[in-house]
Order: C-alpha cells, then sequence, then structure tokens
C-alpha cells in the first residue's frame, strides 16, 4: 500500500458530456504530473473544467460526462481511469481523500459524525474501529477541534468551518496519501479560511501527502501551492512553479487573472478584468485556440490550430504567442 | 428522553383543547340544522290518534330524554357527557350508546383501509426508489407513468372495475360484504379466512388508489436526496452501496411519514365508495346515513371520532420525527 506520497501523472486526459448536440469536452486533452509530496493548486473560473478534472483522479466524473481518452496513473493504484466497481471503491477513501467545498453538505444530515465514521470504516472493512474512532480524534484535535464532541455531533450543529475541518479528517483517516481539495475555502469568513489552509499545509507536510487544491481563488493558491496550473476552456493552459507562473506569467490567460486582482497598495482602478467571457461547454471552439476570443494577442493561426503545451524550462505554456516570441 | 415527554405533554394539551373547539362547533351546528327527528316522531304519534300527553311521554321512554331546557344547558350536558365519553344514544337505534355503534361500524373500515394504506404505502416508496434510480430508463418510465395513471383514476371506478373483473367476469373474490354469515364470528379458520377472502377486493382497491401518490411522492423525494451533496460524497469516500443506500432512503422517506401519518388520521373518515361498493358497513356509510337520517348524536360521534384521529395522527407523526430527525429533536432543545 502507498504508506508514502504517491505521485500521480495524468497524460492526454479527455472527458466530455453527453448533451442533445453530442458529446462536448469538459476536460481536453490535460496532461499534469503530480509530484510525490507536492502541493498543486489547480485555478480557472468557473466552467472551466477543474472540478471535472478533480473527479477524473478518482474516476468519478457524474453521468452524463465520462472520461473518453488518456489515463490517471497512481503510484500504487495503476491507472485509475480503468478501475471499476469494487477496486474502483476501495481505491476511494482508502489511497484517495476528497474534501468537499465547505458549503456543500458532505455529510449526511441524519447521522452523527461518528456514526459516518464507523460506516466509512466498515465500508472499507477496517476491523480496529476503535482504533479509527481514536486516529479521528487525533485528527480533529490537531485541527483544533474537541474529537469527542464533533463525532458526537450532527451535521447542523457544527459551522462551515468545522464542517470543512470534519471533511479533512474523513478525507485523512483511513490514511489516504493523496488529498484532492476541491474549493476547500469557498464560502468561508476570512479568518476561518487562513486556518483551514494553515492546517492543510502543515497536516499536508506531518502526514507526507501530494495534495491537489482545486480554487479559483489565486490567493488561495499562492498561499499553499508548490505548482500552479490555469485552466481554461477545459484546457490546462499555463502550469510550473507557483511563485514564477504568479511573478511572471506566460499565457495571456494568466497574465488577464493577475492583472485583475486589486492590489492592496495603489490604485484600485489599476485592477483591470479580464474582457469578455469564459466559453460554456456549448461554445467551447471546436478548433483552434480556446482562449482567443479573449485575447490580445490573437493571431491568424489561433483560429485554425490547438496551440500545444510546450515545455519552456519548469515551465508548460500552450499558446502560439508564446512559443513565437521564443522562437523569435 | 425528556424532550419527547415534553413534546407529548404539550401536544396532549393542545389535542385536548382543540377537540373541545371542535365539539362544540359541531354541536351548534348540528343543533341548528332544521329539522328535529324527536318532534318528528311525536307528530307521527299524533297523527296516528295519541294524545299529546302520551306521544311525549312515548317519546321520552324510547329515547331516555326529552330535549326540554336551554341550548346552553344542552351544550353543558353534551359536554360533562363527552368528559366521560358518553355520546348520548343513536337516535335511529333507540338504546343504543352512539360510541358502541361507532365501534361496530369502526371495525369494517379500519382493517381495510388500514391494510390497504400501509401496502400502498409500502409498495409504492419501495418502487418509488427504482423509478428514482432508473429514471432514466423504461423501467423508471414504466413505473412513474403507472403511479399518474392509478393517481388519475377515481376510486369508485377503480373499485367496480375489480368487481367486474375479480367477482363478475371471474368470480374469484366475493364483494358482497365484510364476511360470509355462515361463519360463526370468533377466532376460527373459517371465520377469518372468509374475512380475509371478503377484504381482499376491497384494500386492493384501496391500495392501488393510494400507490400512485406514494411512489410519485417517494420518487420526487428520492430524486431531490440524490441530487444532495452529501451522496456524491459517501460514494467518492468509497461507502459500500448498501450504506448510501440506506442514506438514500431514510432521508427520502423522511418528508412521506407526514402524508402518511396524515391519510391515517383521515381513515376514521372511512372511505364511502368502497364501503358502499364492497357493502362494507363502515364509518363512512355510518355518517353519510346519520346525515340522512338526522341522527344528530351519531353524526357528532363520527365528527369527533375524525377529529380525534386526525389529532392523535400529528401527534404521533410529531413525535415519531423527534425520533428520527435529529435537526426536529434539536430545534427543541434551542427553544
Amino acid at each position: 500500500m502507498a504508506e508514502q506520497a504517491p505521485g500521480v501523472r495524468i497524460g492526454g486526459l479527455t472527458v466530455v458530456y453527453k448533451t442533445p448536440a453530442g458529446e462536448l469536452p469538459a476536460v481536453r486533452d490535460v496532461s499534469l504530473t503530480l509530484e510525490p509530496g507536492s502541493i498543486t493548486g489547480i485555478v480557472g473560473e468557473s466552467g472551466s473544467g477543474k472540478s471535472t478534472l478533480a473527479l477524473s483522479l478518482l474516476n468519478a466524473v457524474q453521468p452524463p460526462g465520462r472520461i473518453s481518452a488518456g489515463s490517471v496513473e497512481i503510484d500504487g493504484l495503476g491507472n485509475v481511469a480503468a478501475l471499476k466497481g469494487e477496486e474502483l471503491r476501495k481505491a476511494r477513501g482508502r489511497h484517495i481523500g476528497y474534501v468537499f467545498q465547505a458549503a456543500q453538505n458532505s455529510l449526511n444530515p441524519l447521522k452523527t459524525v461518528g456514526k459516518q465514521l464507523l460506516d466509512l470504516g466498515r465500508s472499507h472493512g477496517v476491523e480496529d474501529l476503535r482504533g479509527l474512532v481514536r486516529d479521528a480524534k487525533e485528527l480533529l484535535g490537531r485541527m483544533g477541534l474537541d474529537g469527542a464532541r464533533v463525532l458526537d455531533s450532527h451535521q447542523h450543529e457544527l459551522s462551515g468551518g468545522m464542517r470543512q475541518r470534519v471533511g479533512i479528517m474523513l478525507a485523512l483517516v483511513l490514511n489516504a496519501h493523496l488529498v484532492v481539495l476541491d474549493e476547500p475555502t469557498t464560502a468561508l469568513d476570512m479568518i476561518t479560511q487562513a486556518n483551514i489552509l494553515k492546517i492543510v499545509r502543515e497536516v499536508h507536510a506531518e502526514r507526507g501527502l501530494t495534495t491537489l487544491v482545486i480554487t479559483h481563488d489565486i490567493g488561495v493558491v499562492a498561499e499553499v501551492a508548490d505548482r500552479l496550473a490555469v485552466m481554461y476552456g477545459g484546457r490546462l493552459v499555463e502550469q510550473g512553479p507557483t511563485r514564477e507562473v504568479l511573478g511572471s506569467p506566460s499565457h495571456p490567460y494568466t497574465k488577464g487573472l493577475i492583472n485583475a486582482i486589486p492590489r492592496l497598495v495603489g490604485d484600485i482602478d489599476e485592477a483591470r478584468a479580464l474582457p469578455g467571457r469564459p466559453p460554456t461547454l456549448a461554445t467551447v471552439p471546436k478548433q483552434g485556440c480556446v482562449f482567443r476570443e479573449r485575447c490580445a494577442l490573437r493571431m491568424d493561426v489561433c483560429d485554425t490550430v490547438d496551440p500545444e503545451a510546450v515545455a519552456h524550462g519548469p515551465r508548460i505554456v500552450a499558446c502560439h504567442a508564446v512559443t513565437v516570441k521564443e522562437h523569435a | 428522553m425528556t424532550v419527547i415527554a415534553r413534546r407529548l405533554a404539550g401536544h396532549l394539551a393542545r389535542g385536548f383543547v382543540m377537540i373541545l373547539v371542535v365539539a362544540t362547533i359541531s354541536f351548534f351546528i348540528i343543533n341548528n340544522i332544521p329539522g328535529d327527528p324527536l318532534a318528528a316522531r311525536f307528530e307521527k304519534l299524533v297523527e296516528q290518534g295519541m294524545s299529546p300527553e302520551a306521544a311525549a311521554q312515548a317519546v321520552k321512554v324510547l329515547y331516555g330524554f326529552q330535549p326540554d331546557g336551554t341550548m346552553w344547558q344542552q351544550y353543558v350536558d353534551y359536554m360533562s357527557g363527552l368528559l366521560r365519553l358518553d355520546l348520548g344514544e343513536s337516535v335511529t337505534r333507540p338504546g343504543t350508546p352512539v360510541l358502541d355503534v361507532l365501534g361496530e361500524k369502526a371495525k369494517w373500515t379500519v382493517l381495510p383501509v388500514l391494510a390497504g394504506t400501509l401496502l400502498s404505502f409500502l409498495v409504492g416508496i419501495i418502487l418509488g426508489v427504482y423509478a428514482a434510480i432508473k429514471r432514466t430508463g423504461k423501467l423508471g418510465d414504466a413505473l412513474a407513468i403507472s403511479g399518474s395513471l392509478l393517481h388519475g383514476i377515481p376510486q369508485y371506478v377503480l373499485a367496480m372495475l375489480l368487481v367486474v373483473i375479480f367477482s363478475t367476469l371471474i368470480p374469484l373474490f366475493p364483494a358482497d360484504g365484510p364476511v360470509d354469515i355462515l361463519f360463526e364470528p370468533g377466532f376460527n379458520a373459517g371465520y377469518i379466512g372468509s374475512l380475509v377472502e371478503h377484504a381482499v377486493l376491497p384494500v386492493v382497491t384501496y391500495a392501488l388508489s393510494a400507490y400512485g401518490g406514494w411512489i410519485l411522492a417517494m420518487k420526487s423525494s428520492v430524486v431531490t436526496v440524490l441530487g444532495d451533496d452529501f451522496i456524491l460524497a459517501s460514494e467518492l469516500r468509497g461507502m459500500k452501496r448498501s450504506i448510501v443506500f440506506r442514506y438514500i432512503a431514510r432521508n427520502a422517506i423522511l418528508p412521506l411519514f407526514t402524508i402518511l401519518a396524515l391519510s391515517l388520521g383521515l381513515l376514521m373518515g372511512g372511505a364511502v365508495f368502497i364501503e358502499k361498493i364492497f357493502n362494507y358497513p363502515g364509518l363512512g356509510l355510518l355518517l353519510i346515513d346519520s346525515v340522512n337520517e338526522r341522527d344528530y348524536a351519531t353524526m357528532g360521534g363520527a365528527f369527533l371520532l375524525i377529529t380525534v384521529a386526525v389529532i392523535v395522527a400529528n401527534i404521533v407523526a410529531d413525535l415519531f420525527y423527534t425520533v428520527i430527525d435529529p435537526r426536529v429533536r434539536g430545534g427543541e432543545e434551542a427553544a
């Protein structure tokens, strides 16, 4: 079993959704490597396909969606995209922990957290249920909660921040070493957000995890992630070390995103919102670059040829303009 | 447990007041209905040549009372009788207490309607889960359509259809009353067998006509729960299918208990069409007959019985929620 932080290699992943207009890609030809022990952040607007990508890691894309091409190789598990049935169920929770957005109710409202913990243990054939409860209390205590009390509570008796910590506990209690956090701080107040991010960082380091954080909030990735991947219209347009990408963005979309953030110092009007709107499943261009409609650097080639993801040192960028500049 | 006890005490107090209010209202309404069965009897006797004094005496002997005194006095008499569970005597069945009449009729209503309700509830919720899970497939469509269809057919049409098919064309089941009079009433195989045989068609009618509502309600409730985040969350945590299924079922069935409790409360109102068509001398027919015959005491008793049943059903439902839904429990503690 993967007692060490596992590496993850996503290769050429395409996820399509069945619609009346045919099967449309929500994630297209995405390749991404999560180094063992790293925290990777994926940022993108709503509808960019980042949550779909996160679900693909557990082969849990919900119908009418399906993984139509590519693979998700996880150390110790093999290609998750090919797993089925019981094998897949056992991998979830045991090897891959998934933490939901705090605003979502990820707990059964009729059962106490403790009873759901026991259900989880039984589902995964844990024999030492007392030990499981002990681990859960320890984890909750580690996150600043009164473990015994939380286990005895129902969802409606917990605050958003507490629920989120319960979610993290449930994702880690079976000793999963790959953790996916989908919008972990959305809908939390700033103080709780900072707390949760601190917990994510610390638990990540203590337990030796490989972590993937999905968010629309660049501040969150800046705070926790070693590597950053930017998604747009189902494509990964740029990825690289967080500091580099934020410090000197290459892709025009990344630049636009960063220019849109208001600064604490300086004129508020310096923040420029990106013109236009992100494409939806139905309006994503079939050929050419997905970002060209909103791009200031648009060229003829962008209309016809989908830019390939090209490595520039530790950075991978999918943009004709950037590639041309390099070669010029 | 103290929470439940406190809730129960509150409910009982409120229920008691409600019963008194309903009894008061029905007393005054019934008393103001034009026509007076005792006066009618008195006049009939006078017409037959009896002297007014003798006729008055005869009526008094027959019914054990003569309504003199103010309405206020009668009201006090009625209410104090109520507190002793004395609903008075039936007007059309002189000498028989209304309570006995109600008890005698209630069994022919409670048995088939209760059996029909529980049967349809059970079948409806189980098939409702399948209708929800398979809602994109043919099975789901078929189940939903069956629900809408049966929900739409009036009960009496269904009843007559069943009588024609299973009693007349293919004489499988009788439709001539609740039991064969050949058998000695009591706990013997012949009598019970006859009871069951006679109950099949009414129960099936009731179950079929109620089933549509259950399956549709359960289907929409399950679809709502399936869309809840915690179901996906449970799957992503690798919970066993059987456990996830229990999560879905328990959450989806919750709102249906209110409907079940209410329909069980209304059960005492009887099912007039079914009782008429299958010759069941139940509460529905009793109520209709007592209205036609101006049997005020029986009418009042029947109304009261329905009231009490609905109130009790509501109390039971509420206490039940306190037990099964932690959010209701918590709400009481905070209040």
